[in-house]
């Protein structure tokens, strides 16, 4: 397929949804909403909790960040209007006028300041009378896309100590873990939303989450990608993002002797990716050589997915030890012992014995990781930092460059890609309005519900 | 991401239909001069000769000059006309370098270039390998996708007939066009932050002049306008809270917040309370005349408040709706209104008849020198996304009077235009996302 996959297949949901009945958006009504993360702070600059998809989406009902990235990549203005370079790796933002927090306080320069160095410590920030200037050691073009992240998203801490925004929703009811309520914001600055009210339910598996969106109980879902066929039909809404998460096999240590090397070159040329795709994940995502997904690259066919039983036979040929790893899994993931127990048996021909395991402490883990950012750069550096890697920094931002990170990153043998999956949602036909944005993450600021009378 | 859409139909209804008349020739001509102009202008904005002369070195720093065996691969969405361009464009480019293309086992290196792209450049990647040895040199070009495009045109009989006017990326509330001979020659464009002025020359859009659109509260979601020709000034501009007016010249616009009634009844503002318009149906040539009724736009809302002035008779309030349109009979004037329950209300001053007709939530009137002389446009579901239907009223069910016309996505506005035979229906493009304003207008059957 020469066009961008992902495209397609959002498009064609959309084609699916469009054959119902729709009009205008209409404004009212209460949005319940379940997820299977159990997020724990609301606080964007929290960065103790895991970064997930639900986690940005929850962040950007309540916070809006200084920029965002559009479809095209590129960055966009929000509460910033415009930015210029104000000297080497100083970068000035100014800010949109007559924007306020949900407490009704106005959004200053040193609010964004505040809340920016909240989140990033390390950061020089200095302010003017409505702009902020930030001292940075990346490309202005990566510093704008780390604003763009959820995580950035610019609060404002409430006498109470919760965090107040400028976003869609303000802050009704929260049992961390559990349940979120928010209420509309009036006052929003994009215009009051068209909800009243959204009700999350959290820590919900995706099973409960069918069921809770088949009995009425909820009208906005997650769909786990595997499920994503199964789930269209019945005139249920779906979508898809990008593949934006990247399922793959992390060494817990470097790779210390040339055995060690060729074993973990065994392996990766030993698993059945896209047979893997076909049964178990039911055709959703991309079988991955690459860390970074191709419509993000343009490059990652370069990293082949395919198997290669001979060249992991001649690998495994080359080392003189033949050690048992153990390879964990995460128990809460219904397919995920699936996809050990099969790369299991596809390292298994080639030689390399691997012993499925729900310990924590195995010498590799099945992991799923959110890529940050729509990014490549940003994505690679978050990437390795969040599996322990160490990446060169670049100060380019060609491809080229990109490429080369990677390469080297995938030459480490620590990591070793699977698939790129994308974010699946549901969502019940009266739901109108929804979106799923080139993060992973969903959007329902734009969310109506269709009240049309029989 | 997935794409809202309006304006498709309430379910329970068939339309009926009058019998297709023999197609004219027209449509293909107009479909075929709009792709030879959409071809000639992106060929024309696409210059490859950069990438191709930067690939070209790139690739030679490592092979050195000399024989090598080459292939090209278009993994990009790249048209198969600008593929060829580019493969022959880098051949060049190579040969420029002292590369020579021999076969693969006469070459000192083989190279293979791919052309990928990411989500927002074109990527070329150079894999070279050289002695025969299994690793592989990689070296990788990016250049930036162009964005863009314009529009398109179709005809069908007691045809309704889509003219594109313009297209951009951001929304398109309204469009008015200012002045045409054959074609349109100037144009204004209403979006959230301005009005601009263009005129056609040199067989070309020129901006003329932007006009930003000061206001003080947020704008709501899903916003709405519209754009009136004044009688003795350019344009008024109605907006949810806010009304501009131009004055002067070269125009400016001043704005001020304001719940003024927004014009039902199409036609310049600023002349007497009254429209003079013939009768729907009669053949006598009869005249109807219809007050300049005018209805209150929710300032933070997507819909009309349903108060109008002056009232329709004894309806001064109706239900909120989206939109209206008017069918004058010969003593009284019928009111539709796309209510926001999805229903559609008949007014005639006297009765208010509610009725499910598969429609839209936009509709708009035309009157026109065709049939009863008056139609009523309603949008409606599509094959794969919005359609634009013509519909007369011999009496209170309506009858359709044209093949619907496809869009290439959710209309999002239908407007009547000043002149009154003809609206304007904005589509957001499901495939680009871009904004296209349209013409429609409707041709008399044989």
């Amino acid at each position: 397929m020469k066009r961008i996959g992902w495209l397609w297949l959002v498009v064609s949901s959309a084609l699916l949804a469009s054959l119902a009945a729709e009009t205008r958006p209409q404004y009212g009504g209460t949005l319940h909403v379940a997820m299977r993360t159990a997020v724990s702070s609301l606080d964007p600059a929290d960065t103790g909790g895991v970064d997930s998809f639900a986690r940005r989406s929850l962040m950007r009902l309540m916070f809006d960040t200084l920029v965002t990235m559009d479809e095209s990549g590129r960055v966009q203005g929000w509460l910033a209007t415009s930015w210029q370079a104000s000297g080497p790796q100083r970068l000035q933002l100014r800010l949109r006028r007559g924007i306020t927090f949900h407490d009704g306080n106005a959004l200053t320069a040193e609010a964004v300041a505040a809340s920016l160095r909240s989140a990033n410590p390390s950061w020089n920030i200095s302010v003017d009378s409505d702009s902020v200037t930030i001292e940075h050691d990346n490309s202005d073009s990566l510093l704008l896309a780390e604003l763009a992240l959820a995580r950035n998203a610019i609060e404002k801490k409430m006498s109470d100590g919760k965090p107040s925004g400028t976003g869609p929703f303000q802050i009704a009811e929260w049992q961390p873990g559990k349940k979120l309520t928010l209420t509309t914001a009036e006052s929003c600055w994009r215009g009051r939303p068209f909800l009243d009210a959204i009700e999350i339910e959290m820590g919900k598996n995706y099973r409960d989450q069918m069921l809770a969106l088949e009995s009425g109980k909820a009208e906005f879902i997650e769909v786990a990608a595997e499920q994503f066929h199964r789930v269209s039909v019945d005139g249920r809404e779906i979508a898809s993002s990008a593949p934006m998460e990247l399922t793959a096999l992390l060494f817990s240590r470097e790779a210390t002797s040339p055995d060690d090397k060729a074993l973990r070159e065994a392996l990766a040329y030993s698993v059945e990716r896209n047979s893997i795709r076909s049964v178990l994940l039911q055709g959703a995502g991309q079988p991955a050589g690459s860390l970074l997904p191709n419509w993000m690259t343009g490059y990652a066919f370069t990293f082949s997915a395919e198997a290669d039983l001979n060249r992991a036979r001649h690998a495994h040929a080359q080392t003189r030890s033949n050690p048992t790893w153990t390879l964990a899994y995460d128990p809460n993931d219904t397919v995920a012992r699936l996809l050990a127990e099969r790369i299991a048996l596809n390292a298994r021909d080639a030689g390399v014995t691997l012993q499925p395991s729900t310990n924590a402490t195995a010498d590799l883990r099945l992991v799923r990781i959110p890529l940050a950012s729509a990014n490549p750069s940003l994505a690679l550096t978050a990437l390795a930092s969040a599996t322990g890697l160490s990446v060169a920094k670049t100060k380019s931002d060609s491809v080229e460059a990109l490429y080369a990170s990677e390469q080297a990153l995938l030459a480490t043998r620590q990591i070793v890609p699977l698939f790129h999956l994308p974010a699946s949602y549901a969502a019940s036909a009266r739901v109108k309005g929804w979106t799923v944005n080139r993060d992973g993450s969903w959007s329902l600021a734009d969310a109506w519900l269709e009240n049309r009378q029989p | 991401m997935r794409i809202a859409v309006y304006n498709s139909a309430i379910p329970d209804v068939t339309a009926n239909t009058v019998p297709r008349a023999t197609r004219s020739i027209l449509p293909f001509i107009f479909r075929l001069c709009f792709f030879l102009i959409v071809v000639s202008c992106l060929a024309a904005a696409t210059d490859w000769s950069v990438p191709e002369q930067q690939l070209a070195r790139k690739i030679v720093a490592i092979t050195g000059p000399g024989a090598v065996s080459l292939s090209v691969e278009n993994r990009s969405s790249l048209s198969r006309r600008d593929n060829d361009i580019v493969q022959n464009g880098l051949r060049s480019a190579l040969e420029g370098t002292g590369l020579r293309f021999v076969k693969p086992e006469q070459s000192a290196a083989n190279l293979t270039i791919f052309l990928s792209e990411n989500a927002s450049s074109y990527v070329w990647v150079a894999q070279i390998q050289q002695g025969g040895g299994a690793e592989l040199a990689v070296v990788i070009v990016s250049t930036p996708r162009a964005a863009g495009g314009s529009s398109a045109g179709e005809a069908v009989p007691l045809s309704l007939r889509k003219t594109p006017l313009w297209a951009q990326e951001s929304p398109i509330l309204d469009v008015a066009v200012l002045e045409e001979g054959a074609t349109p020659v100037h144009l204004a464009v209403l979006d959230a932050e301005r009005v601009s002025l263009y005129r056609m020359q040199g067989g070309r859009w020129q901006q003329e002049q932007a006009m930003e659109i000061s206001h003080a509260r947020p704008w709501p979601r899903d916003l709405r306008g519209r754009l009136i020709p004044g009688r003795d000034h350019l344009l008024d501009v109605y907006l949810p809270g806010v009304l501009c007016h131009t004055a002067g010249s070269p125009p400016a616009l001043s704005c001020r917040e304001s719940d003024d009634p927004w014009p039902l009844v199409s036609g310049a503002t600023g002349g007497n309370d009254l429209a003079v318009f013939p009768s729907a149906g009669l053949a006598n040539g009869a005249s109807t005349v219809v007050p300049r009724t005018a209805a209150f736009f929710a300032p933070t809302r997507n819909f009309f408040t349903g108060v109008l002035t002056p009232a329709v008779g004894k309806f001064a309030i109706v239900p909120h709706f989206y939109s209206a349109a008017l069918v004058p009979r010969e003593k009284y004037s019928l009111w539709l209104f796309a209510t926001t329950d999805g229903q559609v209300h008949m007014v005639d001053g006297i009765s208010d008849q509610t009725s499910k007709f598969g429609w839209g939530s936009d509709i708009a009137n035309l009157k026109t020198s065709c049939g009863a002389g008056w139609q009523v446009l309603a949008t409606g579901p599509g094959i794969s996304a919005d359609s634009v239907r013509a519909h007369e009223f011999p009496d209170r069910d309506p009858v359709a009077v044209s093949s619907a016309v496809e869009f290439p996505g959710a209309v999002t506005a239908l407007w009547t235009e000043a002149r009154s035979d003809s609206a304007v229906a904005v589509v957001r493009n499901r495939e680009t996302g871009s904004y296209e304003a349209y013409r429609l207008a409707v041709a008399c059957s044989q």
